[in-house]
Parts: C-alpha cells; structure tokens; sequence
C-alpha cells in the first residue's frame, strides 16, 4: 500500500479507532457487496475492509457477482452465522429493501453503503447526492458551453445514461436534466443507454455520435466509461485537450483515477465526485455505534454532499478526490 | 392470380428474417435518413461483428442440438489471459490474439471433455463453466479493471483499405465457417448429427469427436470476438461480456439456427448478428425512449422469432404437398 493510501485509510482508521476506543469490543462484520467491477466499488471495499480489520474487528466478505438474490441468500448466511452488523452495498434498489428488512426482522444493525434503498427510512444509509453532484458537475460545462457559443445557437448535448434499475444512475440522469433544462431552449439532448457496461455503451454511443456527429457537450454519469468514450471520439477527431480545435466539453461522475487523469491532461473538463473516504466512515461509524449502543434497528440516512471537480478549481480541491489521492500515490 | 400470390408469400415466408430486416431498415430510414447513411450502416455491421463472430460459433454448436451458455465468461477470461500476455510477457498484439483463441480452444475442450467423456449434457456443464470460468477471471483481477497495454487499441482501432478491422475479421470468420459447414465432409456431418444423432452413430460417425470440435470451435469463436471487442476499449472490467450469451443465441437462432439442431448457416448467424445490432443502434439513432429501448427491441426480437416459426410451419406444409400432391 502505497503511501498516500496509507495515510487515507489511517484517516479512517483513526477516526473509527476514536470512536472504537470508547470501548467497542471486537464484532463480527458482514460485508456484502455486489461486485467491484469499477475503481470506485474497489476503493471502498479497501476502505472498509481495512478499516475495520486494522480496528480488530472481524469481516466476513460476501461477494454476490451481480445477482440480487445470491446476495439475499448471503446476508440470511450472515444472519444465521451470528454476525454483530451488516454492511451492504447492494445490487439495487428495490433488493436493498429486502435485505435491510431482514436484517432488521433478526435484530441485525445494517448500514447500507452508496447504492441507497427506494425506501431510505429504514436501516443506516450512507448515499451520494448524486443528483445535485450530477448538477454541479453539468452546470460547469453548461455555463462554458454557452459561454463560448453564439446565443442564437443550439447545443447538441449527449447523457451516457447507467442502468435504469439502479437509484444512482436515476439521480445523476436527473441532475443532468437540472442543469440542462435552466437553459432548455439552448440544448438538443441525446441519451445513451449503457447499462453499466462498456460494450453497450460503446455500440451506442457510436451510433448516437453517427446520427449526431455535432457534440459539443458529454455527460456520462460513472467515470468508467470515459476509456469507452475515447474510442469513439478519438477516430472522429473529437478527443481533443481543452483549447484544440474540436475540443467536447465533458464531465463524468465517481471521481475515480481515470478522470483525475483526464482532468489533468485537459481532455475532460468536471467529473462530480463521491466522497467516498466519508461514504466508508459514515457507515463504519453507525454499524459500530449501533453495536455499541445496543441498537438493534439504528434508521438514519447520511448523505454526502459530494462535489465538483473542475479545471477552474483543479489546483486547490484535486486532493480533495479520492481518484487523485489513489493516482497520486502510483 | 391465386398462384403467384402463393408464390409470393412462399417467397416471402422462405426469406422472412431477410424480409423483416428490410422492414426495420426502412422503418428506422424514414424515420431517420441519415440511419442509412454508409457510416451508419458500416457502424451497425461493425457493432454487429462482436456478436456475430460468437454467434457463427455458436452455430456449429446449435446445429447439434447443443448449446453453450459459457461463451460470455469465454469472451471475458480468453483477452483478460491474453491481456497478461501482452503486459507481462510483452508479447505484440497478433501473438496476444493467438494467445486469446488458444485459451478459447482450450476452455472450449474443458467444455468438450465434460460434455463427451463425463456425458453431462452440454445445457449444464456449461452453465457450470460460465461460472468456472468467470469466477476464475474475477480471481486473477481482484475485480478491478484491467489495462490493456496501448497497441491493442490501435490494433483495434485499424483499419484496412477504409475497412475496419474488426469487420474483416468478421467476414474472414464468416467465409471460413460457411465453407467448413457447407463445402467439408466435418459439415456434413455437424448436420447430419444435428438432424439425427442416432443415425450419424449408425453412419459410423464418432459422435463425440463432432460434438467436441463444435464446443471448441464455439470457444475459439467467443475468445476471438472478445479479443477484438477488447480492442475497440483497451480496458477490460468485470462485468464484461455478462449477459452476451443470451445476445449470441438470439443472433444465432434469429439468423434461421434451430435449437433441435440440424437447421442453421454461418450467415444466417452474420444476418441475425447484424439484425438485433441494427435494432438496438436503431433505436438510439431515433431517439426512442430508454426505459422503451428493451420493450421495443424484446418485440421487434419476438416478431421476428414468431414470423420465423409460422415461417417453419409453412415450409413443413410446402413439403408436406410435394409429397402427396393434391
């Protein structure tokens, strides 16, 4: 672990041992998670895992490959096997309900972690406002769109939209359209479906780029997708660094290492950021908490305020991302 | 009158996946011109080549009656062990392609050997190794994302007289199936086992040595398109290639390929490939509604399989005439 890594995670750790030193013996965690399959899932499961391994505690991992039901199937394991809380990062929104249930039916606490519940009233859960981060991150490259653009004309916007099914990807699509519709009339919107995956976004994105070859604004909603997006506008002499001719403005959303990077060589303009060292510490701190305090069905919702990394305050809040912190330290 | 109407819906019922691939494409033109457009048009078949590739694999497999749920964890772990080829080793691009279908050939005889030796039919051994095999792969990266090393995208991205690479692939797989099936005493058989494997056992063919060269040459098929889909992005995740499976059947299938084998063509496969890639692209280009996009492709897909069923039946009914005419 590098050094930088290091010092994050000793954050964490300290700030749990704080909390932990108050007397909390060593618990039994359950960790499900769906799967990690982008920089930001595999982040916070380091976060969390080595947060609360260095504390003493012990972690049972659970990962569910994608399928709601193996992980209902786990989190009932976990339950029979006597576990002290939950932390869960679910498949989606409506299971995330289910498995908050149970967890609470058995008197287990239960944190869910980043993809929040359709109904975030029971459990402790720990979510991105994705939408007003989606917003901030569109309303900078909105502004200099219209900025450089003649006023009389219109803007052909594209949104590389996630999987529908996920709570995430709905909020960063509706902070998308907050920002754009403030100046309806100037923007002509594309969607693009991706499902979360690259394949299909980059079938897609190719033929709304071909029916569209005229973009002058991106917005994909997870950080992921941007080597994707290269491949497309790279041939078509679209994947320029700010200030070339033929330059798109473009933000994405997670504040991982490939947008810290994009950011800094100028190709990508704002990327709305997750803060996920407080995502990790908000939901360590209320699972212990609640084991602490004897809690059984602790309910509270703990959102991050995220924010947006921008060219205009790159130099000031870059180490302010967890992708920069993590690219940093390569 | 009467006779040249039944002669035009017989034409019409005998070309029906060509009938309603025009419709789509006329329907998608008028909506959107430019749909039709060289670089649109040249776009859906190259999109179409991913799948295609896998779905001409799993022709051969189809034509036996078998069927390989494996083929989207193949199309995952075949670059991925590539992909550490060509990081770790070094090894250019052409070698990590060969790299990547010798890992394909491989999976496929794991797939083979279970099917052949152990008689576990195929419909489980290879829902088993999509597991197998995606498990293996999420193992070897920890689940994190996997770089490709740069050249593999400019391979990916290369094009050859104005064609794109990918599509040249495409059509050489393509040729090279269609002569395989049609034109070699291997295809004759792969047919013949299809439509009665009792039979062929009687004809004195090795059942088991034909269904496993299919399985392998299914496995081959998935790593190839993995590797040239791999190409077009440069990083692999997780979740690549999940779900595939389903997309490469459906091509297959709608491209004339019977599930009780013996029916099918490697072009029919290209035709099926390029049919559900031009209604999905179709469906972005005219802006139709995300949350519609499934719904209308899940029926543009059922028409089309529901056409080709009556399209079955008309078919049995025409022979069925010429055997005792009326």
């Amino acid at each position: 672990m590098n050094l930088l890594k290091t010092t994050s995670a000793a954050a964490i750790v300290a700030a749990a041992a704080a909390f932990t030193g108050t007397g909390a013996n060593a618990a039994n965690i359950c960790f499900a998670f769906q799967d990690l399959e982008t920089e930001f899932w595999v982040a916070g499961h380091m976060a969390i895992t080595t947060t609360l391994t260095e504390a003493g505690h012990t972690v049972l991992e659970r990962n569910a490959n994608e399928d709601a039901n193996k992980q209902f199937e786990q989190i009932k394991d976990c339950i029979a096997q006597g576990v002290d809380a939950i932390i869960v990062i679910p498949q989606d929104g409506e299971s995330a309900v289910t498995i908050v249930k149970e967890a609470q039916a058995a008197d287990v606490p239960i944190a869910v972690f980043n993809r929040p519940p359709t109904d975030t009233s029971k459990g402790i859960v720990v979510v991105a406002d994705n939408k007003t981060i989606a917003e901030t991150a569109v309303d900078s490259i909105v502004e200099e769109a219209l900025a450089s653009a003649p006023a009389d004309k219109t803007l052909n916007a594209i949104i590389i939209v996630g999987d529908l099914g996920d709570p995430n990807a709905v909020g960063r699509k509706d902070g998308f359209y907050a920002a754009i519709n403030k100046h309806q009339d100037r923007f002509n919107v594309v969607e693009v479906a991706s499902k979360w995956d690259a394949a299909t976004a980059l079938a897609n994105l190719e033929a709304a780029v071909t029916a569209n070859p005229e973009v002058d604004l991106l917005f994909t909603s997870s950080d992921f997708l941007f080597p994707t997006i290269r491949s497309v506008f790279e041939p078509r002499g679209l994947w320029k660094k700010r200030g070339e001719d033929g330059h798109v403005l473009m933000a994405g959303l997670d504040g991982d290492k490939t947008a810290c990077q994009l950011i800094k060589e100028g190709y990508v303009d704002a990327t709305g950021v997750q803060d996920l060292y407080f995502e990790a510490d908000a939901a360590l701190k209320g699972v212990l908490e609640a084991i602490e305090n004897d809690e059984a069905q602790p309910n509270v919702l703990i959102e991050d305020p995220g924010f947006a990394l921008t060219q205009a305050n790159l130099a000031t809040d870059e180490m302010k991302m967890w992708g920069c912190i993590l690219l940093a330290g390569e | 009158m009467i006779k040249s109407l039944e002669k035009a819906s017989d034409f019409l019922f005998r070309n029906a996946t060509y009938v309603i691939f025009a419709c789509v494409l006329l329907y998608y033109g008028l909506q959107a011109p430019s749909f039709l457009s060289v670089e649109s048009l040249s776009n859906i078949v190259k999109q179409a080549s991913f799948i295609g590739i896998a779905a001409i694999g799993m022709t051969f497999v189809l034509l036996t009656a078998g069927i390989d749920l494996s083929v989207g964890a193949v199309m995952f772990l075949a670059p991925l062990i590539a992909g550490y080829a060509m990081r770790d080793l070094g090894v250019p691009v052409p070698v990590g392609l060969l790299v990547a279908v010798l890992t394909g050939v491989l999976l496929g005889a794991i797939n083979a050997i279970l099917i052949v030796r152990l008689k576990v039919v195929p419909f489980i051994t290879t829902l088993a190794t999509l597991f197998l095999f995606r498990g293996f792969g999420t193992w070897l990266t920890s689940s994190q994302q996997f770089d490709f090393p740069e050249e593999i995208r400019r391979f990916g991205l290369s094009t050859v007289l104005g064609v794109p690479t990918p599509l040249i692939v495409f059509a050489i797989v393509a040729l090279a199936a269609h002569v395989v099936l049609a034109h070699t005493a291997f295809g004759r058989q792969v047919y013949a086992f299809g439509n009665s494997p009792e039979g062929a056992r009687k004809a004195g063919l090795s059942a088991e040595w034909i269904q496993a060269r299919v399985f392998i040459i299914c496995s081959a098929c998935a790593a190839l398109s993995g590797f040239m889909l791999i190409a077009q992005i440069g990083r692999l995740d997780v979740a690549f290639g999940e779900g595939s499976e389903f997309d490469v059947i459906a091509a297959a299938v709608l491209g004339g390929a019977s599930l009780f084998g013996g029916i099918g063509s490697a072009f029919g496969a290209v035709v099926g490939a390029t049919l559900i890639q031009t209604v999905k692209l179709g469906l972005v280009f005219t802006g139709v509604n995300l949350y519609l996009q499934p719904i209308m492709l899940g029926l543009i897909i059922f028409v089309a399989v529901l056409v080709d069923g009556v399209r079955e039946k008309r078919l049995l009914a025409l022979l069925k005439r010429t055997i005792r005419p009326v």
